[in-house]
Protein backbone atom coordinates (compact mmCIF):
# COMPACT_ATOMS: atom_id res chain seq x y z
CA UNK A 1 0.00 0.00 0.00
CA UNK A 2 2.88 2.60 0.60
CA UNK A 3 4.64 1.45 -2.44
CA UNK A 4 1.73 2.15 -4.38
CA UNK A 5 0.43 5.69 -2.34
CA UNK A 6 4.94 6.43 -3.82
CA UNK A 7 4.04 5.17 -7.36
CA UNK A 8 0.75 7.59 -7.59
CA UNK A 9 2.88 10.78 -5.88
CA UNK A 10 5.92 9.84 -8.13
CA UNK A 11 3.97 9.69 -11.22
CA UNK A 12 1.52 13.12 -10.38
CA UNK A 13 5.17 14.63 -9.41
CA UNK A 14 6.43 13.98 -12.82
CA UNK A 15 3.17 14.95 -14.63
CA UNK A 16 3.20 18.18 -13.12
CA UNK A 17 6.81 18.59 -13.20
CA UNK A 18 6.24 18.34 -16.97
CA UNK A 19 2.96 20.79 -16.41
CA UNK A 20 5.49 23.34 -14.86
CA UNK A 21 8.18 23.02 -17.39
CA UNK A 22 5.86 23.58 -20.37
CA UNK A 23 4.62 26.44 -18.35
CA UNK A 24 7.88 28.04 -18.24
CA UNK A 25 8.63 27.33 -21.75
CA UNK A 26 5.18 28.77 -23.06
CA UNK A 27 6.13 32.53 -21.03
CA UNK A 28 9.72 32.14 -22.35
CA UNK A 29 9.78 31.09 -25.98
CA UNK A 30 5.87 31.05 -27.19
CA UNK A 31 5.76 34.82 -27.36
CA UNK A 32 8.66 35.60 -29.36
CA UNK A 33 7.93 32.81 -31.46
CA UNK A 34 4.21 34.12 -32.42
CA UNK A 35 6.19 37.84 -32.95
CA UNK A 36 8.34 35.81 -35.72
CA UNK A 37 5.94 34.09 -36.46
CA UNK A 38 2.55 35.99 -36.88
CA UNK A 39 3.95 39.26 -36.93
CA UNK A 40 7.19 40.06 -38.14
CA UNK A 41 6.50 37.33 -41.49
CA UNK A 42 3.34 38.85 -42.80
CA UNK A 43 3.88 42.13 -41.63
CA UNK A 44 7.51 42.44 -43.15
CA UNK A 45 9.00 43.47 -39.38
CA UNK A 46 12.17 43.05 -37.84
CA UNK A 47 13.78 40.13 -38.67
CA UNK A 48 12.06 39.21 -40.97
CA UNK A 49 12.21 42.25 -43.04
CA UNK A 50 14.82 40.92 -45.40
CA UNK A 51 15.40 37.49 -47.43
CA UNK A 52 14.99 35.44 -44.36
CA UNK A 53 11.66 33.85 -43.57
CA UNK A 54 9.92 31.96 -40.82
CA UNK A 55 11.15 28.80 -42.47
CA UNK A 56 14.68 29.34 -41.91
CA UNK A 57 13.95 28.99 -38.08
CA UNK A 58 13.72 25.26 -39.44
CA UNK A 59 16.15 24.96 -41.99
CA UNK A 60 18.76 27.04 -41.08
CA UNK A 61 20.37 25.03 -38.13
CA UNK A 62 19.77 22.34 -35.38
CA UNK A 63 19.15 24.70 -32.87
CA UNK A 64 16.59 25.97 -34.59
CA UNK A 65 14.21 22.59 -35.32
CA UNK A 66 15.42 22.00 -31.56
CA UNK A 67 13.32 25.75 -30.43
CA UNK A 68 10.97 24.73 -32.22
CA UNK A 69 10.38 21.37 -30.66
CA UNK A 70 10.68 22.35 -27.20
CA UNK A 71 8.28 25.27 -27.69
CA UNK A 72 5.40 23.70 -29.31
CA UNK A 73 5.56 20.41 -27.64
CA UNK A 74 6.49 22.45 -24.35
CA UNK A 75 3.24 24.94 -24.87
CA UNK A 76 1.12 22.08 -26.49
CA UNK A 77 1.49 19.61 -23.09
CA UNK A 78 0.69 22.60 -20.76
CA UNK A 79 -2.22 23.98 -22.73
CA UNK A 80 -4.06 20.85 -23.43
CA UNK A 81 -3.28 20.07 -19.58
CA UNK A 82 -4.30 23.32 -18.06
CA UNK A 83 -7.05 23.51 -20.30
CA UNK A 84 -8.95 20.03 -19.51
CA UNK A 85 -8.16 21.13 -15.44
CA UNK A 86 -9.76 24.29 -15.74
CA UNK A 87 -13.13 22.45 -18.06
CA UNK A 88 -13.58 20.28 -14.74
CA UNK A 89 -13.79 23.49 -12.49
CA UNK A 90 -16.69 24.74 -14.79
CA UNK A 91 -19.23 21.41 -13.55
CA UNK A 92 -17.17 18.85 -16.24
CA UNK A 93 -15.77 17.32 -13.34
CA UNK A 94 -17.93 14.01 -14.14
CA UNK A 95 -16.25 13.88 -17.15
CA UNK A 96 -13.09 14.37 -16.10
CA UNK A 97 -11.54 10.58 -16.96
CA UNK A 98 -12.55 11.05 -20.37
CA UNK A 99 -10.96 14.72 -20.41
CA UNK A 100 -7.91 13.46 -19.55
CA UNK A 101 -8.19 10.55 -22.35
CA UNK A 102 -8.81 12.92 -24.85
CA UNK A 103 -5.96 15.82 -23.61
CA UNK A 104 -3.17 12.79 -23.49
CA UNK A 105 -4.19 11.57 -27.19
CA UNK A 106 -4.07 15.37 -28.19
CA UNK A 107 -1.14 15.66 -26.50
CA UNK A 108 0.57 12.69 -27.52
CA UNK A 109 -0.52 12.89 -31.12
CA UNK A 110 0.52 16.18 -31.77
CA UNK A 111 4.23 15.14 -30.43
CA UNK A 112 4.80 12.37 -32.07
CA UNK A 113 3.40 14.17 -35.49
CA UNK A 114 6.17 17.31 -34.95
CA UNK A 115 8.61 14.72 -34.19
CA UNK A 116 7.96 12.83 -37.02
CA UNK A 117 8.66 16.33 -39.18
CA UNK A 118 11.56 17.37 -37.68
CA UNK A 119 13.22 14.15 -37.72
CA UNK A 120 12.32 13.49 -41.50
CA UNK A 121 13.68 17.05 -42.09
CA UNK A 122 17.16 16.12 -40.09
CA UNK A 123 17.34 12.60 -42.16
CA UNK A 124 16.73 14.27 -44.97
CA UNK A 125 19.23 16.97 -44.51
CA UNK A 126 16.16 19.68 -45.29
CA UNK A 127 17.55 20.90 -41.46
CA UNK A 128 21.30 21.77 -42.24
CA UNK B 1 -5.18 9.19 -12.09
CA UNK B 2 -4.26 7.19 -8.77
CA UNK B 3 -6.12 4.52 -7.38
CA UNK B 4 -9.55 6.67 -6.44
CA UNK B 5 -10.90 3.94 -4.91
CA UNK B 6 -8.50 2.90 -2.08
CA UNK B 7 -7.12 6.68 -1.81
CA UNK B 8 -10.61 8.71 -2.75
CA UNK B 9 -9.83 12.42 -3.58
CA UNK B 10 -12.35 14.73 -1.58
CA UNK B 11 -13.33 17.12 -3.74
CA UNK B 12 -15.74 20.64 -2.61
CA UNK B 13 -18.86 20.69 -4.60
CA UNK B 14 -19.46 23.93 -6.37
CA UNK B 15 -21.51 25.10 -8.91
CA UNK B 16 -20.37 25.96 -12.65
CA UNK B 17 -20.21 29.44 -12.07
CA UNK B 18 -18.42 29.41 -8.71
CA UNK B 19 -16.13 31.31 -10.59
CA UNK B 20 -18.43 34.49 -11.04
CA UNK B 21 -18.51 35.27 -7.51
CA UNK B 22 -15.76 37.66 -7.35
CA UNK B 23 -13.18 39.60 -9.28
CA UNK B 24 -10.09 37.36 -7.91
CA UNK B 25 -11.74 34.09 -9.13
CA UNK B 26 -12.71 35.20 -12.09
CA UNK B 27 -9.56 36.38 -13.19
CA UNK B 28 -8.28 32.97 -11.43
CA UNK B 29 -10.40 31.06 -14.59
CA UNK B 30 -9.41 33.90 -17.02
CA UNK B 31 -6.18 33.14 -16.48
CA UNK B 32 -6.43 29.37 -16.74
CA UNK B 33 -8.43 29.34 -20.30
CA UNK B 34 -5.46 31.57 -21.52
CA UNK B 35 -4.21 28.06 -22.03
CA UNK B 36 -6.75 27.02 -24.54
CA UNK B 37 -4.52 29.80 -27.09
CA UNK B 38 -1.51 28.24 -25.58
CA UNK B 39 -2.47 24.53 -27.05
CA UNK B 40 -4.91 26.05 -30.01
CA UNK B 41 -1.87 27.95 -31.45
CA UNK B 42 0.45 24.97 -31.08
CA UNK B 43 -2.02 22.85 -33.19
CA UNK B 44 -1.93 25.81 -35.51
CA UNK B 45 1.48 25.74 -35.95
CA UNK B 46 1.73 21.35 -36.31
CA UNK B 47 -0.75 21.48 -38.79
CA UNK B 48 1.37 24.51 -40.77
CA UNK B 49 4.00 22.44 -40.86
CA UNK B 50 2.33 19.63 -41.96
CA UNK B 51 1.33 21.76 -45.20
CA UNK B 52 4.95 21.92 -45.67
CA UNK B 53 5.67 18.70 -44.93
CA UNK B 54 3.25 17.11 -47.72
CA UNK B 55 2.89 19.91 -49.93
CA UNK B 56 5.87 23.09 -50.26
CA UNK B 57 7.68 25.24 -47.93
CA UNK B 58 5.42 28.17 -49.93
CA UNK B 59 2.42 26.49 -48.57
CA UNK B 60 3.65 26.97 -45.27
CA UNK B 61 4.70 30.50 -45.55
CA UNK B 62 1.43 30.91 -47.04
CA UNK B 63 -0.11 29.37 -43.97
CA UNK B 64 1.48 32.28 -41.97
CA UNK B 65 0.15 35.30 -44.00
CA UNK B 66 -3.46 34.14 -43.85
CA UNK B 67 -5.52 36.99 -42.51
CA UNK B 68 -7.40 34.81 -39.84
CA UNK B 69 -4.18 32.57 -38.35
CA UNK B 70 -2.64 36.07 -38.32
CA UNK B 71 -5.99 37.64 -36.59
CA UNK B 72 -5.67 34.47 -34.28
CA UNK B 73 -2.54 34.87 -33.11
CA UNK B 74 -2.50 38.37 -32.07
CA UNK B 75 -5.23 37.57 -29.83
CA UNK B 76 -3.46 34.44 -28.84
CA UNK B 77 -0.47 36.85 -28.19
CA UNK B 78 -2.18 39.04 -25.90
CA UNK B 79 -3.73 35.91 -23.91
CA UNK B 80 -0.65 34.32 -23.59
CA UNK B 81 1.44 37.49 -22.86
CA UNK B 82 -1.27 37.54 -19.80
CA UNK B 83 -0.35 34.01 -19.06
CA UNK B 84 3.10 34.84 -18.81
CA UNK B 85 2.71 37.71 -16.49
CA UNK B 86 0.38 35.68 -14.31
CA UNK B 87 3.19 32.81 -14.61
CA UNK B 88 5.87 35.15 -13.60
CA UNK B 89 3.81 36.47 -11.03
CA UNK B 90 2.63 33.56 -9.30
CA UNK B 91 6.18 32.40 -9.64
CA UNK B 92 7.26 35.08 -6.94
CA UNK B 93 3.91 34.00 -5.39
CA UNK B 94 5.00 30.37 -4.58
CA UNK B 95 8.62 30.49 -4.22
CA UNK B 96 10.22 33.55 -2.34
CA UNK B 97 14.02 34.17 -2.60
CA UNK B 98 15.32 34.63 0.68
CA UNK B 99 17.68 37.90 0.72
CA UNK B 100 19.40 38.64 4.15
CA UNK B 101 16.22 38.44 6.47
CA UNK B 102 14.02 39.79 4.01
CA UNK B 103 11.96 37.51 1.12
CA UNK B 104 11.37 39.08 -2.53
CA UNK B 105 7.35 40.04 -3.33
CA UNK B 106 5.64 38.61 -6.09
CA UNK B 107 5.78 41.72 -7.94
CA UNK B 108 9.99 42.00 -7.60
CA UNK B 109 9.81 38.09 -9.72
CA UNK B 110 7.30 39.69 -12.17
CA UNK B 111 9.81 42.42 -13.42
CA UNK B 112 12.77 40.18 -12.98
CA UNK B 113 11.34 37.65 -15.29
CA UNK B 114 9.70 40.52 -17.84
CA UNK B 115 13.39 41.57 -18.13
CA UNK B 116 14.47 38.22 -18.74
CA UNK B 117 12.07 37.70 -21.24
CA UNK B 118 13.18 40.34 -23.43
CA UNK B 119 16.66 39.30 -22.78
CA UNK B 120 15.70 35.60 -24.07
CA UNK B 121 13.51 36.60 -26.89
CA UNK B 122 16.29 39.02 -28.26
CA UNK B 123 18.39 36.26 -27.88
CA UNK B 124 16.27 33.34 -29.84
CA UNK B 125 15.77 35.73 -32.53
CA UNK B 126 19.67 36.66 -32.53
CA UNK B 127 20.81 33.01 -32.23
CA UNK B 128 18.08 31.84 -34.74
CA UNK B 129 17.78 34.26 -37.11
CA UNK B 130 20.04 36.66 -37.54
CA UNK B 131 23.54 34.79 -36.58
Amino acid sequence: MKVETHKVARLHAIVWGIFSLGGMIAAFLLPVMIYMTAIAYPFSLWPFNGTKDPSFLITGHRLGALFIFVTIAGSLYHGIFRFQSALTEVGLLKYRRALEAIGYFIIFVGIIVLAYYLGTWYLNGTIS
Amino acid sequence: MGDTSRYPEHRRKLSPRWWTANRHYAMYMVREWTSLFVAVYSLIFIYGLSLWATGSRANFLNFLKNPAIVGFSLVALVFIMYHAVTWFYLLGAISPIKIGRSKTKPWQALVLNLILLVVVSYLAIWLLVLR
